[in-house]
């Protein structure tokens, strides 16, 4: 029994080992998990210990995060973040996982200039290809120069390969104040990954990833932007993106709290999206499928 | 007289940035050297050299190289496929060597870290797909790669003739599914290979999509499942060699005569257009392509 086939929920928004972790989204009915590179590393039996925990969870990897600051450097630096990139490009392939997210640079001396950005996310780009992977970009409110997705839209469409598209945060978004109208600019299929959260309140002023905010994130639906993301959601649908879309919500207090409570919570959100706000079909019963096959 | 710089006619410009010059060898990887020399002889190969420090054959027939590298690193590759022999890397002759691979990592290239032995040529390699190298070579003037890291044979020719004039035609990649983009892309952007129009193709099996080296030499052919194909998971590899031939039938019927099998259906037989040999070993398959213009 797996409902949300098409949704996913981010290990970093448990606790508790990953295997435990794994359990708890896939009891809550996910059908996929969004894997923080820290909780694949840390994991007791290594890269290699967190790949059998996944193969036996029975979940689908929907991809990796996140290679940070990666853009717009140059000499040492530059080379620095090319064998870090290397590094998580290797892990993403041992995990299975179709995907590396990568968010803009923060970094005050990254360069801005775009041709320089997209040579650089390019070159990413070509890194991943023999590994069979692809590469999703997206903005940061408090990102240096790329901040609201049609920043990252830009860098993406010039640096132009088919394995590199653009990475949704509905936070960031929402943070920078990106106007939901500006969707219409984008090439469905490319986008990648789409990261859905809510907040309760107001939006904090996009300056920093401050601890401020660490416990106001809530799942979609439960906070004060449902409206919005309903809205976005419904946005990129009529746009005619049919991809997964993934429950990011780091919040201190899950983190204190046990997985399978917070894991409940996602998978109401992943029912309120579902059901309220796509009302997608729900899929026939498998004895149905199983008729149909024998005649 | 037209003022220089215009571009009335739009012809198009192919770039070659390396200074790419044709396909100076392919290597199998095998645990089974004899077995497969015994195939490649059939095929018209013949065995010239041995390298000096490790379980490597050179095989040669007009302009192809072909080496059969048995050394037990390198082989461990086939060992993982139930002992079948796969096409390990290519060769492609360039300019110079280093700044090509010098550039193709700047590209995002993985550069592959070479296993040369003392006083053996250090040959700059970047992965390719599927566990494969590719290999950049620029001594093909004045010397060969092979008169340094091989011993000749003795009493062997060095140069012996092709079969009915075979040569490189090509390389045949299976790709995953909805992949074939993201390959061209990286092959024009580390090679400046191009892709021929659709209705563009050579030989009997003309799927895929068709690249071509900017050097107009040989061809590389990316083919994804077709659809209905799901339970195909075999991962990407470089699938067969493509050869060349002015005339496919001469060269079908002299090759049938050595004890070449050739797929022989209603659907897919020896043409003038081109040919597949029966696979051998488990995965060796030349293909022959009628080649146009000498």
């Amino acid at each position: 029994m797996t409902m949300f086939e098409s949704y996913s929920l981010d290990s970093r928004t448990l606790a508790g080992p990953l295997e435990a972790r794994l359990a708890a989204i896939r009891q809550a009915g996910f059908g996929k998990v969004m894997l923080d590179a820290r909780d694949v590393v840390s994991h007791p039996g290594g890269v290699a210990g967190a790949v059998a925990a996944l193969r036996a969870s029975g979940l689908r990897p929907a991809g990796l995060q996140t290679l940070h600051d990666f853009e717009g450097l140059s000499g040492p630096l530059h080379q620095y973040k090319v064998e870090v990139a290397k590094g998580m490009l290797q892990t993403c392939a041992q995990l299975g996982a179709p995907r590396l997210l990568v968010s803009a640079s923060t970094l005050p001396h990254a360069s801005t200039d775009l041709a320089q950005l997209a040579a650089d996310l390019h070159k990413l780009a070509m890194l991943a290809v023999p590994l069979g992977l692809q590469v999703a970009y997206k903005a940061l409110s408090w990102g240096q120069s790329v901040r609201g997705f049609l920043d990252a839209w830009d860098v993406v469409s010039d640096a132009n390969c088919s394995n590199l598209g653009l990475g949704l945060d509905s936070f960031h978004m929402f943070a920078n104040g990106d106007s939901l109208d500006d969707l219409i600019e984008l090439e469905p299929e490319r986008i990648f990954q789409v990261q859905l959260s809510d907040f309760m309140g107001e939006l904090p002023e996009p300056t920093a990833p401050g601890q401020t905010t660490r416990s106001l994130r809530v799942f979609p639906g439960q906070g004060a932007h449902s409206e919005q993301l309903a809205d976005l959601v419904l946005r990129l649908a009529r746009l005619g993106y049919t991809g997964d879309y993934s429950l990011d919500v780091s919040n201190d207090d899950y983190a204190q709290l046990p997985a399978e409570h917070v894991a409940a919570q996602a998978r109401q959100s992943a029912g309120w999206l579902n059901d309220d706000v796509l009302h997608r079909a729900a899929p026939l019963p498998h004895w149905t499928r199983i008729q149909a096959n024998t005649r | 007289m037209t003022p220089l710089g215009t571009d009335r006619e739009a012809v198009p410009d192919m770039p070659n940035r390396l200074g790419l010059n044709g396909i100076e060898f392919i290597e199998y990887a095998t645990t089974r050297p004899q077995a497969l020399g015994h195939v490649l002889e059939t095929m018209g190969f013949k065995p010239i050299a041995r390298h000096r420090s490790r379980e490597v054959m050179l095989y040669r027939q007009g302009g192809m190289n072909l080496i059969v590298n048995a050394h037990s690193e390198d082989a461990r590759v086939s060992a993982l496929v139930d002992e079948k022999p796969v096409i390990s890397a290519v060769a492609f002759r360039v300019k110079d060597a280093l700044r090509a691979h010098t550039r193709c990592v700047e590209l995002g290239a993985w550069p592959v870290p070479s296993h040369a032995q003392a006083m053996e040529l250090h040959i700059p390699a970047i992965h390719g797909p599927g566990g494969s190298r590719i290999y950049l070579v620029d001594r093909w003037t004045e010397f060969s790669i092979y008169d340094i890291d091989f011993k000749p044979i003795p009493g062997v020719d060095q140069h012996p003739p092709a079969l009915a004039g075979l040569d490189y035609f090509g390389l045949v990649q299976y790709v995953d599914p909805g992949r074939s983009e993201d390959w061209i892309r990286y092959y024009e952007t580390m090679f400046d290979f191009s892709t021929v129009p659709e209705d563009e193709r050579y030989g009997i099996l003309p799927k895929g999509k068709v690249l071509k080296s900017p050097c107009g030499q040989f061809m590389w052919q990316l083919i994804e499942p077709d659809p209905w194909m799901e339970s195909d998971r075999a991962p990407e590899n470089l699938e067969r060699i493509g050869l060349g031939t002015p005339d496919v039938g001469q060269a079908v019927a002299l090759l049938k005569s050595r004890g070449v099998e050739f797929i022989e259906t209603s659907s897919l037989h020896p043409e003038d257009r081109g040919a597949l040999t029966r696979r051998e070993l488990g995965s060796v398959s030349f293909e022959l392509v009628h080649r146009t213009g000498g």
